[in-house]
């Protein structure tokens, strides 16, 4: 299977033909391990994934074909309706929030200096921090007791006490809050390393022409940094639609796991209910094939793949 | 707009000083007035840890009064061992702290943060290998459907793992891995951003290097580990960060394939600390928690900081 043909750039040219069978085989061996587990655990299970959408499946009974019955469910479904939307709105306004400040952030931030690597590192912060750590400490800051963090604050200026986790109003602001925080510091990082790669001749020859600092900005900050601002906008974005711990810790109530009247109910916590305690696996199936589309479309608009192949 | 504030290189900063002859220097004192926000805003990154780092030190009494202190009147390690608390009598105002809970996991709470380093160390370890052996044959050498691979690797990484869920689960199941290391660590060897990071990297690294270790009879494995591996190591540095902090912090997986208390990591640990136990009088215990679960990597982070940034920057500038 593996003669010496033509058409090879990198390949090495030394050996007889016998050596470089030896080398093909080897070179097979090595690729074991990762395309095994990657087939076994990634291809594969997306394939079933697909498959068990089209069935009825409880987990324990073999899984019964039904065609799009659970895709045209899912679109009658007003649950998922309602996770869907709440989703997209979470999405949107954390994306926005988060790019924003990390960007402001990084301009402000961006020095070698130490109060600057000293704010850099708090902003950071949340990053390195048990996830699950921090949506506990969210939930005991806005407990419902008038000597929770945030009640007391708001005791300050005359507030009585809130349910905060418990108002459906307030659901999706405390998850944007708290994305917003604690992703901000990230994104931060890649926008410093961004920044700090725009030369900077470009700054003092807007200078010398008398570009105001908003002009420069606009006219060569933005423009130079709009392929990692791309970057940071799609990860968030996808990483946004994947949120799961947030609904699960803070919001989740004995009755539901989409919090007070399903008010912080998302794609992965529904996928999760229905798969997880409903043991509805089909309808679930469904339900990861509607994310997997949402994030693909997404992804699309990166064109990563293009450009790392082309090099290739 | 805070946007005046180039950085000044470290070697430029005499010349600053000194000032530049010529054209008089802008006055920037307006900058810092409009960085203020944002110093208020590091305060709110600070005011959340804070309250939680305190309130892992308060007894009960404290942490369910009204108004609360901001400075521990009596700070105290009950949250961690209370002393007063008896697990057969009434001990009003006092609770099990938190290595008097989980008694019946050996270790007690030791024990998740066992798992979690074990399961951590291995993934990112195994993960590695396999992926840097992927790349290496992906970039170096001229097997037929190479690029097929890569491309499909690359395809992958638009799935969100969430897609591959339930079909792991099953797998999982099947394989009798429930409730073990093996279901929490062979899921997540294959990492396709991780291949196509070194792939990308090892891509600038010209062959010359493999070319003459080839000429001198070294065997492919040996190349890989004696030359690719310390070539890879900046890269690998930043992708090993990558994968211990997520796994570190996973925690929909192990919900789903963890069952006894004995093989929970610390995420599932704490949020089943959090379920069984609600009401205030526990927050203390659970901050304590929190607290021991986020020291790892908070420490790792500021001793390796500038690993993490340049990890961050790497992959965010090259992708």
């Amino acid at each position: 299977m593996a003669t010496a043909t033509g058409g090879h750039r990198k390949g090495p040219r030394t050996g007889s033909g016998a050596r470089r069978v030896r080398r093909n085989m080897t070179s097979y061996v090595m690729l074991l391990p990762f395309l095994t587990l990657f087939a076994g655990f990634l291809i594969w299970p997306l394939l079933n994934s697909l498959y068990l959408s089209l069935t009825k499946f409880n987990g324990v009974r073999p899984p019964e074909f039904v065609g799009l019955a659970n895709f045209e469910r899912l679109l009658q479904d007003e649950r998922f309706m309602h996770a869907l939307s709440n989703t997209l709105v979470y999405v949107l306004a954390a994306v926005v929030l988060t790019s924003g400040f990390a960007l402001v952030l990084a301009l402000a931030f961006r020095g070698q200096g130490w109060g600057d690597r000293l704010m850099r590192t708090i902003f950071f912060l949340p990053s390195v921090t048990s996830t699950i750590a921090l949506f506990l400490m969210w939930r005991w800051i806005f407990a419902a007791e008038d000597y929770g963090l945030a009640n007391t604050l708001a005791g300050w200026f005359g507030v009585d006490p809130v349910a905060w986790l418990a108002t459906p109003g307030l659901t999706i602001p405390i998850m944007v809050l708290m994305a917003t925080w604690s992703g901000m510091g990230y994104a931060m990082v890649i926008f410093v390393a961004g920044v700090n790669t725009i030369p900077e001749e470009y700054y003092e020859a807007a200078r010398i022409d008398g570009a105001t600092t908003w002009q420069q900005f606009k006219s060569i900050t933005l423009p130079l940094l709009r392929p990692v601002t791309t970057y940071v906008v799609v990860t968030t974005m996808i990483a946004a639609f994947q949120v799961f711990e947030a609904v699960y810790i803070v919001f989740r109530q004995v009755s539901s796991v989409g919090g007070v009247l399903d008010s912080g109910l998302m794609i992965v916590p529904y996928l999760y209910d229905m798969g997880f305690t409903k043991f509805q696996l089909g309808y679930a199936s469904a339900i990861a094939w509607a994310l997997f589309l949402i994030i693909f479309v997404i992804s699309m608009v990166q064109l990563r793949v293009g450009r790392a192949t082309r090099e290739l | 707009m805070a946007v005046e504030t180039r950085p000044v290189p470290p070697t430029a900063t005499p010349a600053r000083r000194s000032g530049i002859p010529g054209r008089p220097h802008r006055p920037t004192s307006w900058v810092g007035w409009a960085k203020a926000p944002l110093y208020l805003l590091a305060i709110t990154m600070i005011v959340p840890f804070y309250w939680m780092v305190i309130t892992a030190f308060k007894p009960v009494s404290e942490i369910t009064r009204n108004p609360p202190s901001f400075v521990p009147e009596s700070p105290t390690t009950v949250g961690y061992r209370d002393p007063a608390w008896r697990p057969d009598a009434d001990t009003p105002g006092h609770v099990a702290g938190l290595f008097q809970r989980f008694t019946e996991v050996d270790l007690g709470f030791w024990r998740f943060a066992i798992n979690s380093v074990v399961i951590a160390a291995a993934v990112t370890v195994l993960a590695l290998l396999a992926a840097s052996l992927a790349s290496y044959v992906i970039t170096k050498h001229d097997v037929k459907g190479r690029k097929v691979i890569f491309l499909m690797i690359l395809g992958s990484m638009m799935i969100p793992w969430q897609t591959t869920l339930i079909p792991n689960y099953l797998v999982v199941r099947n394989l009798g891995w429930i409730d073990s290391y093996l279901g929490y660590i062979v899921p997540a060897i294959p990492k396709a951003f991780v291949v196509f990071f070194l792939v990308q990297y090892l891509q600038s690294i010209p062959n010359d290097l493999i070319e003459a270790a080839r000429i001198d009879g070294a065997g492919e494995w040996r190349i890989w580990w004696q030359v690719v591996m310390p070539l890879l190591r900046p890269a690998l540095a930043a992708m090993s960060i990558f994968v211990m902090l997520n796994e570190w912090n996973n925690f929909l997986w192990p919900l789903i394939i963890v069952e006894s208390d004995q093989m929970a990591n610390l995420p599932v640990a704490l949020a089943r600390l959090n379920s069984a136990f609600t009401g205030a009088q526990h927050m203390g215990v659970i901050m304590a928690a929190s607290l021991l679960a986020s020291l790892p990597t908070v420490v790792f982070f500021l001793l390796f900081q500038k690993h993490f940034t340049r990890g961050i920057a790497m992959s965010g500038l090259k992708g």
